[in-house]
């Protein structure tokens, strides 16, 4: 039998870890456990000279099992994988040890979190022993992609591929693309036509020969892996249309709060009470008036409207301070004689030029008045004097309740995610947060792709943004759809199930419990039979197949068993020492 | 109870392990009593792994797959719901007291109620005492 030679290396994650980790204490520790060639810490593994440090010791010491001790698996388990291939060892002999999500970053005493940290890494060696070297399978891309939603990050996209000459499957709900994009007239901070951008990209979104838009058309399936989708796209007149393409971006956008939710602001109550977008089309007019056609003399702009109040949505929505300020410019320019009201919460000027846009339009004869999202929002009455209406709020600067009269008032409506996200989150295979926005890979490494390979999540639909913002995203979600289509090919995960023909019974439980249909009976010789390309290594099967004779690759019984047996010795051994 | 629980917390990959992660980067605190075994799906978990963490001397143990109707893999959660009940009625034909094993779901965002669920089991297990499961298996060997 081969001979069984670990390495384990605890990592610091500079302070992240060592801080509440004894790691040195670990590492010793871990010496003594059978298999173990060597234990070391290190300030960061996942550095260049930290994964050198792994290359070095694999050829000098001849290990043939690595255990690495540190962040989640899910955030560095390939950093390591690849460094083991680099130094020629399989990339699955690697077992990681989350000694600082689920340990350090969680716990407040050092040797609760000292001695957790030891038994987690006792499992993973336990574990390592039984890995077996798998080899990934290599399985050509389709070149198309398809592309849900056709607002601004969607069309950027789109245009993108399609100047590197690839094709693409352009999904709108909507009888025309352009999206929320397409209904402003003037961009912050620089007053920019947004309206004539956006109409330009349309245009050169409709006019390549390598988009195809389904417009008024919903994706209802989305089948396969990366490189190999199969899609059903129903459009007008329920009639469907099957696509295939190697990539997905999902790109469906948002959609505005319903400002009627707001009681204190009357939206339904008082036609003086309009939302930022319709602001937007009152300025496309050329002409601000209000419901009755009358000019307003005074003007109030109330920021954050259902934004980051705990009786609506708790996150900032990030455009709307700057669009305010962008209305308080627009209305100066259009009425230079009215007065004008902004009323915020917090001034969020951040992005390049913004805070310039606050200084210059402080500048312009506009009243800045500050509430406090934690009292009462401002009221909006109608005014028992005149025909106007008035806001009431404590301003908090001042500390005095004070009275604004306004003949129109212009709330800034918080994004939100849409009412369908989940059913999009369900057909992608990607994942939601509390809020309906879906979920990226990585929040700082890895924010434009997601847990499932070959979709991609753009734009609003991951989170308010800007266009810019959003039209970053999306090219940057290119570059990684391009690089799939130019190489051809990608590697993909070998963690399928496996069935030893001499033990299976031929009962077919495996087969009624597979969400894929990957497996199948094999009658001449009265066996089950996996389908490698269609399973996806959940592992269900093994579970229930009841003579054992199912193995899910790389997460075998052999190996979890193992780690629970390492986890509970180290745990009643240092137990043991504890009550001596 | 003279010492500390051990809970062995079986999560699966895609939201449940994901939502514990994410209670680490929000530096949420919980008690260290628990640890994860992460496995794809809880479609995975079986009588075979609960037994065994028992049998290795755990005190209690956690499932935890995502919410109804988002498993990654479709239907595993499902699954695995039908076999906790099964290994729920199991344990407690065999003497120990079912409240012992725990499965909730947990989503890729529900960091807090992770730590929240965790914190909970644990003051469950300490009600319960230690498990005498390992010892009384020793004693049969």
């Amino acid at each position: 039998m081969e001979e069984k030679r670990i390495g384990v290396y605890v990592c610091w994650c500079g302070t992240n870890i060592a801080m509440m980790v004894d790691v040195k204490d670990v590492a010793k520790e871990m010496e003594s456990l059978p298999d173990v060639v060597l234990a070391r810490n290190y300030k960061y593994m996942c550095s260049d000279p930290g994964q050198d440090m792994i290359i070095k010791d694999i050829k000098e010491h001849n290990l043939n099992r690595i255990v690495v001790a540190a962040c989640s698996p899910r955030l560095h388990e390939l950093t390591f994988r690849t460094a083991l291939d680099n130094a020629g060892l399989n990339p699955y002999m690697l077992q990681m040890a989350n000694i600082r999500e689920q340990d350090s970053w969680v716990h407040t005493d050092r040797t609760e979190a000292t001695d957790k940290a030891k038994s987690l890494v006792a499992a993973a060696i336990r574990r390592v022993v039984h890995h077996k070297p798998l080899q990934k399978r290599t399985v050509d891309v389709h070149a198309d992609t398809l592309i849900i939603g056709g607002g601004v990050s969607g069309m950027a996209a789109a245009l993108e591929i399609s100047d590197a000459g690839k094709r693409v499957l352009l999904i709108e709900k909507n009888e025309n693309i352009g999206g929320t994009a397409a209904k402003l007239n003037l961009s912050f901070p620089y007053m920019n036509d947004a309206n004539g951008a956006i109409h330009n990209l349309i245009k050169k979104v409709e006019e390549s020969d390598q988009i195809t838009i389904y417009s008024k058309s919903e994706v209802k399936e989305i089948h396969g892996y990366i490189g190999n989708f199969k899609g059903v796209v129903k459009g007008q007149d329920e009639k469907e249309t099957h696509l295939e393409f190697g990539n997905v971006i999902v790109a469906t956008g948002l959609k505005s709060i319903d400002a009627g939710k707001i009681k204190n602001y009357g939206y339904w109550k008082y036609p003086q009470v309009i939302t930022s977008l319709e602001f937007e089309s009152l300025t496309k007019q050329g002409k601000i008036v209000n419901e009755e056609g009358k000019v307003p003399d005074n003007i109030a702009i109330i920021h954050c409207a259902g934004s980051r109040n705990d009786n609506y949505n708790n996150y900032c929505s990030r455009t709307c301070c700057m669009s305010a300020l962008k209305y308080a410019n627009q209305v100066r320019d259009m009425l230079p004689d009215s007065n004008i009201f902004e009323l915020y919460a917090d001034m969020r000027a951040f992005g390049k030029g913004c805070e310039e846009l606050y200084t210059s339009t402080s500048r312009r004869g506009v009243m800045f008045l500050m509430f406090d999202q934690r009292n009462e929002l401002p009221v909006i009455k109608k005014d028992e004097e005149g025909d106007g209406l008035v806001i009431e709020f404590n301003e908090k600067l001042s500390g005095e309740d004070i009275q604004v009269p306004a003949d129109l008032v212009i709330l800034m409506v918080g994004m939100e995610a849409h009412d369908d996200a989940k059913k999009v989150s369900h057909l992608a295979g990607i994942s939601m947060c509390g809020n309906g926005f879906f979920i990226e890979k990585h929040p700082k490494l890895d924010p434009v792709a997601t847990t499932t390979d070959g979709v991609y999540v753009v734009g609003c639909c991951q989170a308010p943004k800007d266009i810019p913002d959003s039209i970053s995203q999306a090219q940057a979600a290119v570059a990684r759809v391009l690089a799939t289509i130019s190489k051809g090919s990608v590697e993909i995960e070998v963690t399928t199930a496996e069935i030893n023909k001499d033990i299976c019974c031929g009962c077919q439980f495996c087969i009624s419990v597979c969400p894929y249909g990957a497996n199948s009976f094999d009658a001449e010789n009265n066996v089950s039979v996996v389908n490698e390309v269609l399973c996806k290594g959940c592992g269900t099967c093994a579970t229930a197949c009841p003579s054992g004779a199912i193995v899910t690759k790389h997460f075998t019984d052999e190996q979890i068993l193992s780690q629970i047996e390492g986890l509970m010795a180290k745990v009643l051994e240092l137990e043991e020492v504890e009550t001596d | 109870m003279n010492k500390n629980p051990t809970i062995v917390a079986f999560l699966c990959n895609w939201c449940s392990y994901t939502g514990a992660d994410l209670a680490g980067t929000s530096r949420m605190k919980y008690t260290s009593d628990v640890r994860v075994i992460r496995v794809m799906c809880s479609g995975r978990i079986g009588p075979t792994f609960v037994l065994k963490a028992f049998r290795e001397g755990a005190d209690g143990v956690l499932i935890c797959g995502c919410h109804p109707g988002d498993c990654h893999y479709h239907e595993g959660n499902y699954k695995c719901l039908r076999r906790f009940h099964l290994i729920q009625k199991y344990i407690s034909q065999m003497g120990m007291d079912k409240g012992r094993i725990r499965l909730e779901w947990i989503s890729a965002s529900e960091g807090k109620e992770f730590a929240e669920l965790v914190n909970e089991f644990s003051e469950t297990i300490k009600k319960l005492g230690n498990s005498k499961v390992k010892e009384m298996m020793e004693e049969l060997v």
